[in-house]
């Protein structure tokens, strides 16, 4: 499903032009349904690799097909049509839009495909239904607990049905308790079929993924089967 | 459906930031608000001067040497030079003109007017023929006009215009009472209807008298104006033709010359006033549009800020699919909208600004459907205007310096 080739990226810093070598030829392959975690130290490039697999970014070189489509040569635009329909982002500081409720929060990618606003309430409720938060769907994100939060984020990352979930450091900002009940969740994800990339520099949270690709200087120094 | 939502986040925007929403809103209500009060009291003016204009009536002109014409200092002394007319000129004019219905003439001085202690200075002294009353609208509130028999006889009987009798008689019936023009006492035999201000000016401070005693004792070169009715207005044009030939002959003026005298009729004059103010007008309504230029940049600083501020939002919205063009559309409706709400408040104050300027000043106005649409599409148009370059800064940033932003 995902395949890239040779992938760089180089960012120039500042004014004069100081290279950052982020990634330096990375080829990785994730089949559908696959629970992937990418480890890696800080300046280590998995965020790169996760702004490039989650089509926020394009490589200065190499090439990145997504459900065999070549996605590093797309436009803005091009690149915006694909992570609303196939990708779904779970963040560490969870990004719900302040002033906006659950329901409204979670509708958000429906209304960039053009949904109607009927079938979007109905998706998005499901959505919420699935990670267990029916009742708090008029729930400003400020009035709603840490791990509900991040369980409305997941809502919005499943509510398009996307070929892969990205979700980085998710349990990043939660204590462990809640952590745990947040990792269940993805676990379950993945039991019902969804691929999901998982990225984290805790070895226990990628201990839930069953195949696990350490990155150091912006190569994959490891990949390896977990279970 | 995406715009319905963008409206609906401004709105929402709107009301979550009072503060800053009264900030952003107060330029262009107080910008669209001076420009309607302006528009509505010019309207009013225009509206006003025009049906005064129009009672002078469709079928009816005058003829003087140009002083009612006077538009600059070089006017003035080309007119002062002329001839004044005379009452022989009217005669003249009576044989000449066929098509001339009924011919006036009126004469103009002002003088103190006195009641026992009572008096009045400058009242506007009007000698005039007895059918003037005929040619142009005067109507009675009581007694009657001065006769053709007292025209003929130079008697010393006054018409006095409403404010006069106001002044002079307060609580008094003014008829068969004698005033004093000048040096001379007149009996008042007729009182005028209210006519009201133009421009702040009483048009009830007159006194009517025979033009034949007003020239014996005021004097005969006082800028006499001949009035001319027509039967229908289908004969203005030639009438006016044919006495133009008969003064003209009169006054030898040679073929090649310009006339040395000003037809005028209620045209005339509305092109005079046009003329006048337009300019003025004009430089009213350029100046009331700065505070709305002014309201714009505050419209487009506060969608920076905005923009800014919700550089987060504007990443959220990326990572889960929104193109260049959804969030350069949110943030343009946003700015739109907010220009248009304070556009109608603008309206809704111009109006009642205008509708207190109307109250308690002389000048008029009028509101009308024109200027209050052309006030919201400018608001409109301000908000598009100054909203695009922060929804294009909006829509240019990369979702992941934006999810990065603290």
């Amino acid at each position: 499903m995902i395949k890239t080739q040779n992938l760089w990226k180089i960012y120039e810093i500042g004014n004069e032009k100081v290279q950052v070598q982020a990634l330096r030829g990375v080829d990785l392959e994730v089949e559908k349904g696959e629970y992937l975690a990418i480890m890696g130290p800080s300046g280590s490039g998995k965020s790169t690799l996760m702004n490039l697999i989650g089509c926020l970014d394009t490589p200065t070189q190499g090439e990145y097909y997504l459900n065999s489509r070549l996605v590093s040569q797309m436009n803005d635009d091009e690149l915006a049509f694909i992570r609303n329909k196939e990708i779904g982002f779970v963040f560490q500081t969870f990004n719900l839009l302040p002033r906006a409720t659950a329901l409204h929060n979670v509708e958000l990618p429906l209304i960039y495909n053009g949904t109607e606003s009927k079938e979007r309430i109905q998706k998005a409720k499901k959505a919420l239904e699935m990670v267990d938060l029916t009742d708090r769907i008029t729930h400003k994100p400020n009035e709603l607990s840490g791990g509900e939060r991040q369980r409305v984020a997941i809502a919005r990352a499943i509510v398009n049905n996307p070929s892969l979930i990205l979700a980085d450091e998710p349990t990043g900002n939660l204590d462990t308790a809640t952590g745990a009940e947040i990792m269940k969740l993805v676990d379950r994800l993945h039991s019902e079929g969804n691929t999901i990339i998982l990225i984290t520099h805790e070895a226990d949270i990628a201990a839930h993924a069953h195949r696990a690709i350490h990155l150091r200087d912006g190569k994959i120094e490891q990949d390896e089967k977990v279970k | 459906m995406q715009f319905l939502e963008s409206i609906g986040v401004a709105l929402k925007s709107l009301i979550a930031n009072k503060l800053r929403s009264i900030l952003t809103l107060i330029g262009v209500i107080i910008g669209v608000m001076t420009v309607i009060a302006v528009v509505s009291i010019i309207a009013g003016m225009n509206k006003y001067v025009a049906d005064q204009i129009s009672s002078l009536g469709s079928t009816t002109f005058f003829v003087d040497a140009g002083w009612r014409t006077i538009m600059s200092e070089e006017d003035y002394l080309k007119v002062l030079k002329r001839k004044e007319f005379t009452l022989q000129d009217m005669e003249a004019v009576k044989k000449g003109c066929p098509l001339c219905w009924k011919v006036g003439a009126e004469m103009v001085a002002y003088r103190k007017v006195k009641y026992r202690e009572k008096y009045l200075s400058d009242v506007e002294i009007d000698g005039s023929t007895a059918n003037i009353t005929e040619i142009s609208d005067i109507n009675l509130s009581s007694g009657r006009y001065p006769s053709e028999f007292e025209n003929l006889h130079n008697r010393r009987v006054a018409l006095i215009g409403w404010e006069v009798a106001d002044n002079l008689f307060p609580g008094q019936d003014p008829l068969e009472k004698d005033i004093k023009i000048g040096n001379y006492y007149f009996r008042v035999v007729g009182v005028a209807e209210k006519r009201g201000t133009f421009l702040g000016i009483s048009q009830d401070n007159f006194v009517m008298i025979p033009i034949t005693t007003f020239n014996k004792l005021f004097g005969t070169k006082r800028f006499l104006a001949i009035f001319v009715k027509v039967e229908s207005f289908g004969s203005m044009q030639e009438a006016q033709d044919q006495v133009r030939l008969v003064l003209r002959a009169r006054r030898h003026v040679p073929y090649d010359k310009p006339d040395d005298f000003a037809i005028m009729t209620s045209d005339t004059f509305m092109e005079l006033y046009r003329n006048f103010t337009s300019t003025a007008f004009i430089v009213m309504i350029g100046v009331s549009s700065i505070a709305l230029v002014v309201g714009g940049i505050v419209i487009m600083n506060i969608m920076l800020v905005s923009v800014t501020e919700r550089t987060r939002e504007i990443g959220i919205r990326k990572a889960v699919g929104a193109k260049k063009k959804n969030i350069l559309w949110q943030f343009l409706v946003e700015a739109v909208t907010v220009a248009l709400v304070g556009g109608l408040i603008g309206v809704i104050l111009g109006s009642i600004i205008a509708k207190i300027v109307a109250a308690t000043t002389p000048l008029p106005a009028a509101i009308e459907a024109w200027s209050v649409i052309t006030g919201l599409i400018i608001a409109t148009s301000v908000g598009l205007f100054f909203g695009i370059f922060p929804a294009v800064k909006a829509a240019k940033l990369d979702p992941i310096a934006c999810l990065r932003y603290e």
